[in-house]
């Protein structure tokens, strides 16, 4: 018995971590379709990190800034605002490294994800917005012009997403800082009080913009599930899996 | 504890022979010299110093100087129910100039101000209360006739030392307060040239000034600042973080209404807008009124009057958050936020249902379409096939 011949030896298939594997298999195009990939892994570890951080930091954030209910008996006994404002803290801890993650694959991303597209600047991008901003408030979907990654309407929503919890960071740690004033934190974002006017507009400022970040959740999840539903786009299924398939013969503003 | 005096103090005395005079003990000296030391956190090792220091001197020449203001800085630290060794030190060092306290009036007062100034040049610790009104030319508060800023800025040039005490000369407090008619500052607005020590409070706690001024007497230099100018002994910590309700804070206990039983249980005034997360105060270890109570102790929340411009950022005093002005009615910031929050949710139902409306008529056509195509092919087959 002859021994088989032993197929040349294969470099170790290197590990990837979620999507990116199923993406190499599939895309090649298959029939009509073939699968585009958007969203880096990091992007999504972003996105899903600092949606359930939000989450838990909006709870507790307006139990800190107007506690929702009293406890009673020896104070000894209880530590509510205590865990609500620990839990404030990490989840927070959470969402700046989310945030620094982010803004290194700014830089490290593919032009879905970098700078570039944050705003749209072109005068064609500009005409898109307004023509996508129509489409959704005259209910005609199939007049939207058709992007792969963000439309300029979610452009600008995600940018304007990007900069509320900017400021909501740098004025939270403003507040954090207070409780140190010789510390590294306190140091760090003393100029944040005086930019702004004050400890109290600070807190003001970091309500307000939690506000828009809760108004902004419903209006995201909706148009998402939306996109998704009608368009026969991918928003939900690309920021799981990473990317999408289209048709060979659909035409994309951004491909 | 001690009366009024009856041994004014005479030329050449120190403060220690001066203060047996008027019934003060070692004991009772040492104490004080103890409690300063304590205040000012500094090691026990000073203690002798302080007291050697304090003892030996011959009546520093303070200069304190009144401005637009209230009076109630002073009033704050002389109305103490019983005065104090801190009270007599305080009383025997300011005696060259304080116009509140001086049985001298008019241009005779005025001549005591500048041959003092003269004699002690570059010598003299310069207290300021009261802030400088700056809009047409000063002419909102003049002293024998001269604007503020003109006393100010001559008794600062000979002055070894400048304190600005109390909220006003800090930084103007409520005649600063929007919209500032009379272009109010406080002195460090005016006096760019030398360190001003800020002890911010409307008023002070007069520990603080005592300490401060006790700091500079046995050290010969004023006691470390923060970025604000104001002595970190006293400044360098929240009131939230000292506070004696700190405990129901973090347990989640809090007065809801200033009636309620909470409030009688002495719970956290958080939710009727106590600003002590915000306000850096040693109220609740110094204490007020020869160290009866503080406001939080007795149940009122903190209005954070030690902090910069508190009249226009603290407000409203007897609620978290900055009210928003909008339609001319003050609403809070919450209501507005749920308020588009339910908005945008019943928005979203309305645009989800017209969505649903069109994508049933658009199939509707597109069966229509299809069903009349497929007639029409029909009808084509019968007439060709007929």
């Amino acid at each position: 018995m002859t021994a088989t011949p032993q197929p040349a030896h294969e470099p170790k298939k290197w590990r990837r971590p979620l999507g990116i594997q199923l993406r190499s298999q599939l895309s090649a195009p298959t029939g009509d379709y073939r699968w585009v990939y958007l969203w880096g892994w990091p992007l999504r570890v972003v996105h899903w990190a600092s949606a359930a951080a939000i989450v838990v930091l909006v709870v507790t954030g307006l139990y800190i800034g107007r506690p929702y209910f009293i406890i009673s008996g020896e104070a000894s006994n209880h530590f509510v605002m205590g865990w609500m404002r620990f839990v404030h803290f990490v989840c927070a801890g959470v969402l700046v490294a989310a945030a620094i993650l982010r803004f290194y694959w700014f830089l490290m991303g593919n032009r879905y994800e970098r700078f570039g597209a944050l705003f749209p600047v072109s005068r064609k991008r500009r005409y898109d917005l307004w023509r996508t901003l129509r489409a959704y408030a005259l209910i005609r979907p199939d007049e939207a012009p058709k992007y792969l990654g963000h439309n300029p309407l979610q452009q600008v929503a995600v940018t304007g997403v990007y900069v509320a919890l900017l400021v909501i960071i740098c004025t939270g740690f403003a507040m954090y800082g207070q409780a140190t004033p010789d510390g590294l934190i306190a140091r760090a974002f003393a100029w944040v009080a005086p930019l702004l006017g004050g400890m109290q507009v600070v807190r003001f400022v970091h309500h307000v913009l939690t506000w828009c970040i809760i108004i902004f959740i419903p209006l995201h999840i909706y148009l998402a599930i939306r996109h998704e539903l009608l368009d026969h786009g991918a928003t939900v299924s690309s920021i799981i899996s990473g990317g999408r398939f289209v048709s060979v013969r659909e035409h994309f503003e951004d491909a | 504890m001690h009366g009024p005096s009856t041994h004014p103090w005479v030329e050449g005395e120190t403060l220690g022979t001066h203060l047996e005079e008027r019934g003060v003990d070692r004991r009772e000296f040492l104490t004080f010299c103890g409690k300063m030391v304590a205040i000012l956190g500094l090691a026990n090792s000073a203690l002798p110093r302080m007291a050697e220091a304090l003892q030996s001197i011959k009546r520093p020449s303070v200069i304190w100087i009144q401005l637009q203001e209230c009076t109630g800085c002073v009033e704050s630290l002389l109305r103490s129910a019983e005065p104090t060794v801190g009270d007599l030190v305080l009383d025997v060092i300011s005696l060259d100039y304080q116009h509140t306290l001086m049985a001298a009036a008019g241009s005779d007062l005025e001549r005591a101000l500048q041959s003092s100034m003269a004699e002690n040049k570059g010598k003299y610790v310069l207290v300021v209360t009261g802030s400088i009104p700056t809009k047409e030319n000063g002419i909102y508060c003049t002293i024998g006739g001269r604007p503020a800023q003109e006393i100010l800025e001559e008794a600062a040039a000979g002055a070894a030392a400048i304190l600005a005490v109390g909220a006003c000369a800090y930084w103007g407090s409520v005649q600063a307060a929007r919209p500032n008619p009379t272009g109010a500052v406080g002195v460090r607005d005016i006096i760019k040239n030398k360190p001003v020590l800020n002890i911010p409070g409307c008023p002070p706690i007069g520990d603080v000034i005592t300490a401060t001024i006790a700091h500079y007497l046995t050290f010969n230099r004023l006691p470390e600042a923060d970025g604000e100018g104001r002595p970190l002994f006293a400044y360098g910590k929240r009131i939230h973080d000292q506070c004696t309700r700190r405990s129901h804070f973090d347990a989640g206990q809090f007065v809801e209404v200033f009636d309620d039983e909470a409030a009688r249980k002495g719970w956290c005034l958080y939710h009727v807008g106590c600003k002590g997360p915000a306000t850096f105060s040693p109220c609740p270890i110094f204490l007020w009124n020869t160290r009866t109570s503080w406001p939080i102790g007795a149940g009122h929340p903190c209005i954070g009057c030690t902090e910069p411009y508190f009249w226009d950022t603290m407000p409203p005093f007897y609620d978290r958050l900055p009210g928003v002005v909008g339609f001319g009615v003050e609403r809070r910031a919450d209501i507005i936020g749920a308020t588009l929050a339910g908005a945008v949710t019943a928005g979203i139902a309305l645009h989800a249902t017209a969505t649903g409306i069109y994508q049933l008529r658009h199939r509707r056509q597109a069966e229509a379409a299809e069903g009349a195509a497929t007639a029409a092919a029909a009808t084509k087959e019968d007439s060709s096939n007929g």
